[in-house]
């Protein structure tokens, strides 16, 4: 809660932001002239939106085998250096031009769905940064939301893309999707590199006063109000729930998106989680032993972090192989076609077909990380209807699957 | 014998390491702790709210964390008397002499943990401008009983708080509510036309759709593409209603009053809508 000067701060901060929507209300007419028909080898216009860490790379990899200009840069800590024709702080504006066309997502996880269904409300095709959201509902929004407006999405994580076309991958992928194998000896076992204790939160430091060019209510957004600390913002922002998920949160969509198109679970989501891990902090993400998952299928997939407590040891790793079917189940496998080929984000921006790593993909991955981290901050284990995208039997649980957000923001 | 008691029992939390961050014990680690809070009924409970200070920078992190836990641990299943008698003692803390900051904190904990006899505690703060924000946010968690606590609210409020509530009333699609979103598109302030636009979508309230959609059509910038989005909302809502004849209309505004060479990707998802409608 808000020390006497953070409150002070955020009635200041909620008068600029206020006073800022109230003076662009009315936007130059000529940023609303239309853009004509494009030809295939036609300009794009681009923007980058949350222009620190990632933001670069990710406008880069938008842009790769397209023609783009880039037209806008945006930045909540672009206050007292936003002119609002390149540079602005509220993004709200960029989406409003019709001269751009490409829309990079940079900032803190908080806030990609709602910057990603706002921009295809606006017409824009997108390519987000990782992880995709702060909670389940808001991927299935996305989701259902670049569905209905036809727009183009990729997840800024591609590794799926070199999977897919690995020999030994494929088969795999041919073997899980076939249908063929009777029981799923399958266990994907992920051990460290999840960079736990590097993306703890820290917990004892006091509010501060924000700094004159962050306009921190914006940066917030739909996250609960809470005063302003340093690392909340910045980087350090992935150590607290509010904004991602801490170190899994941030490592295991790249970690698991390639396997998830290996193992053929692009549709489909755990039923069951169960997590070893001390009971969560209210604020800030930290320590955690391993999270098991298991599909309906049997498939079962394993995040050990090797930082903290026991080692996992109830299953052991093993990819699907040609012998786990019988002889006839590999005849028929090997009459099945190959998967059809990934389309990057430039191929599917030009011909409006999805990309590899599309909403649909990219919400069913971000949702292994939700269920890990629910099952962490619950402290139980959780079972899960994939296709309602709810936790069976347990009402609580269902209540870190859709948070509710802070006005005027919604899904 | 209870604050003393439990200052002992909350004091076994483990400390910070010395960057601030945190490490924590096991489960049953910890166990003893939160059954020791429990087992003093109502007043163990309370005792460790009494800890919270105003400022969230550490210096009460043990305290925090062992209400959290607590209220993890209720959630299990089999604990209904525990979690019954947990969310009671924070219930009766708030809307009294405890500082913001420390309400704040323990209605963000009945968002976790809280059940409907929490919602009329939680309703009282609406009215608060620094406390709004979280208990709408707690009563939308908990959802049972808490649309008659907004309904409730909104008549008196203005400002941050209205525009909280009146979404809120959208979030939960309260078609009791439609008089105040119709009132909501009139306002001067953009944020609360488009909370009214986006709840009469939200119930399906036929009566709005050429309003909601003349607001898609008829203005520009962000307030027509969240307009819009409210339409669609608005049209697929009443399609699976069985009323395609208003969505069709919804669909055929949108289709004939958008400016010539703009929003020209919104064409064929009013058409492809006023295909399913019929029209």
């Amino acid at each position: 809660m808000a020390s006497r000067s953070a409150n002070f701060n955020r009635r200041k901060f909620l008068g600029t932001a206020a006073a800022s929507a109230g003076f662009f209300a009315v936007s130059p007419s000529s940023l609303f002239a239309g853009p004509k028909r494009r030809s295939p080898n036609e300009i794009y216009g681009g923007a980058l939106i949350g222009c620190g860490g990632r933001g670069p790379s990710t406008y880069k990899e938008m842009t790769k085998d397209l023609e783009v200009e880039q037209r806008a840069q945006c930045d909540v800590k672009f206050v007292g250096k936003a002119d609002n024709k390149m540079f602005y702080t509220d993004f709200r504006r960029v989406l409003e031009r019709k001269d751009i066309d490409l829309v990079a997502i940079g900032t803190p996880p908080h806030w990609h769905a709602l910057i990603s269904i706002a921009a295809a409300e606006a017409g824009k095709d997108v390519l987000c940064e990782k992880p995709m959201t702060r909670f389940i509902a808001e991927g299935r929004a996305v989701a259902d939301t670049f569905k209905r407006y036809k727009r183009i999405f990729q997840i800024g994580t591609f590794g799926r893309f070199g999977e897919s076309k690995n020999k030994n991958s494929i088969l795999i992928h041919k073997i899980m999707r076939s249908g063929l194998l009777k029981e799923n000896p399958g266990v994907f076992v992920k051990s460290g590199g999840l960079k736990v204790k590097e993306w703890s939160g820290r917990v004892n430091l006091a509010p501060q006063t924000p700094p004159a060019n962050l306009d921190w209510n914006l940066y917030l957004g739909a996250s609960p109000w809470k005063p302003y600390v340093p690392p909340r913002h910045g980087g350090t922002h992935r150590g607290y729930w509010d904004y991602e998920g801490g170190g899994l949160a941030d490592m295991a969509q790249h970690t698991l998106d390639p396997y998830q198109w290996t193992y053929g679970k692009d549709d489909t989501s755990p039923v069951e989680i169960e997590a070893y891990a001390p009971p969560a902090h209210p604020e800030v993400c930290a320590m955690w032993g391993w999270i098991e998952m298991t599909y309906a299928d049997g498939f079962t997939l394993v995040l050990e972090s090797g930082e903290w407590g026991n080692k996992y040891d109830r299953k052991q790793a093993h990819k699907p192989v040609l012998d786990d079917l019988d002889e006839d189940s590999r005849k028929k496998l090997q009459a099945l076609p190959d998967p059809e080929p990934l389309l990057t984000f430039a191929e599917a921006v030009k011909t409006r077909k999805q990309a590899g790593g599309n909403a649909e993909a990219a919400h069913r991955c971000a949702i292994l990380l939700h269920l890990a981290n629910i099952a962490i901050r619950t402290g139980r284990k959780l079972k899960f209807d994939p296709v309602k995208e709810e936790f069976v039997g347990d009402e609580l649980a269902n209540r870190y699957a859709n948070l509710p957000m802070r006005a005027p923001w919604h899904l | 014998m209870t604050q003393d008691k439990i200052a002992e029992l909350v004091d076994q939390v483990p400390a910070l390491d010395k960057r601030g961050t945190f490490t924590g014990t096991t489960w049953e680690e910890n166990l003893p702790i939160f059954d020791g809070v429990l087992a003093a009924g109502r007043a163990g409970v309370t005792a460790v709210v009494a800890m919270l200070k105003e400022i969230d920078d550490g210096v009460d992190y043990k305290a925090r964390y062992v209400l959290h836990g607590i209220a993890q641990y209720v959630g299990r299943p089999g604990k209904d008397a525990a979690r019954a008698l947990f969310i009671d003692a924070l219930a009766s803390q708030l809307g009294g002499e405890l500082s913001k900051g420390a309400q704040g904190y323990v209605a963000r904990q009945l968002q976790v943990v809280g059940s409907k006899d929490s919602a009329p505690a939680l309703g009282k703060l609406l009215a608060d401008p620094e406390l709004c924000e979280y208990a709408a946010q707690a009563l939308l968690a908990i959802r049972a009983a808490a649309v008659e606590q907004f309904r409730k609210a909104l008549p008196d409020l203005k400002g941050g708080p209205r525009l909280t509530v009146l979404q809120a009333l959208g979030v939960l699609a309260d078609a009791e509510s439609a008089d105040a979103f119709k009132k909501a598109l009139g306002d001067a302030d953009l944020d609360l036309r488009l909370a009214g636009a986006w709840g009469l979508a939200r119930i399906a309230d036929a009566g709005s759709a050429d309003q909601v959609a003349k607001m898609a059509t008829a203005t520009d910038g962000w307030e027509a593409i969240k307009a819009t989005s409210a339409s669609l909302l608005l049209a697929e809502n009443l399609l699976a209603a069985g009323n395609k004849a208003v969505a069709a209309r919804i669909y055929k505004q949108l289709l004939s009053n958008r400016v010539e060479g703009t929003r020209a990707y919104l064409d064929e998802v009013a058409t492809e809508g006023l295909r399913k409608a019929g029209g």
